[in-house]
């Protein structure tokens, strides 16, 4: 990846970062945290620990879909429609 | 008889208020609404978190994630962050698209080949795959995002928050409009 950063446009040219996307989905996560909870909480106090909270709550449920995915679509469906039936 | 305390959240949410200025300057900047309510560091957080999403997107997926003319439904999301995906939109379609005369003699705008770019044109490269689609979703998220700090802009709670009051993180708020707080009934 650092080596494909040769000639990067900044905002103009897409990173290639294909093999390593899915870790862009914890910033994204982390982004959508901190502006909901800057909209909704009550206090700002505690501000960082409930964007931290919501963060991990985001990724975890990422994770748990993607590992209930593969099981439906590696076990289930085998099992549902075996291959040449 | 013993009555037990009566817990803030048991007490009335505060009145809530139409506050069209501030929804209009939230439509224009994110957090530019909350700021005028005089809530600073709720402000802050807003822009930081909205406007950090959209630029994280553009860096990610470049500018071709926000293209009006090919990604249509897409840009009704982006749009919601405001006049600056509009900016980023007129800088794609004018500064860095191939622009050719199509059948019918209209103007046809179309991203440029690797060609045209070692040629010499600035031009913006064309974003495919999962970086696209993460610029992308970056990008409209913000836009969604910013709409549910449009709304509390605009539909402002005196006092602050929905619930309870929220507890006053700057300065006090601008005078001019009644604010009235939330505060526990004596048992």
């Amino acid at each position: 990846m650092m080596g494909s950063l040769v000639g990067w446009v900044p905002l103009l040219d897409p990173i290639d970062a294909h093999d390593a996307w899915f870790l862009f989905l914890v910033p994204l996560s982390f982004g959508i945290a901190v502006a909901y909870k800057a909209v909704r909480s009550r206090r700002l106090d505690r501000f960082w620990g409930q964007v931290g909270v919501m963060t991990a709550q985001i990724v975890g449920a990422m994770v748990l879909l993607w590992i209930v995915s593969y099981v439906v679509v590696q076990v289930v469906v085998p099992m549902v429609a075996p291959p040449g039936s | 008889m013993h009555q037990p305390p009566r817990l803030a959240s048991s007490a009335p949410p505060a009145p809530e208020r139409f506050e069209p200025v501030a929804g209009l300057l939230a439509i224009a900047l994110p957090g530019a609404g909350h700021l005028y309510l005089g809530e600073r560091r709720r402000a802050a957080l807003i822009a930081g978190g909205i406007l950090g999403l959209f630029v994280a997107g553009l860096l990610l997926g470049g500018i071709d994630v926000v293209d009006r003319r090919e990604d249509r439904v897409w840009f009704l999301a982006q749009a919601m962050v405001g006049p600056i995906a509009f900016l980023a939109d007129y800088v794609h379609q004018e500064h860095l698209k191939v622009k050719e005369m199509g059948p019918g003699g209209r103007l046809v705008y179309r991203s440029a080949t690797p060609q045209e770019r070692r040629s010499g044109g600035v031009y913006a490269s064309r974003s495919v795959g999962r970086m696209n689609e993460l610029g992308t979703l970056y990008t409209a998220i913000a836009g969604m995002l910013n709409l549910i700090a449009i709304l509390d802009a605009m539909f402002h709670r005196a006092g602050g928050g929905w619930g309870p009051a929220r507890a006053a993180d700057s300065s006090a708020p601008r005078s001019g409009g009644a604010v009235t707080t939330a505060t526990e009934q004596p048992a």
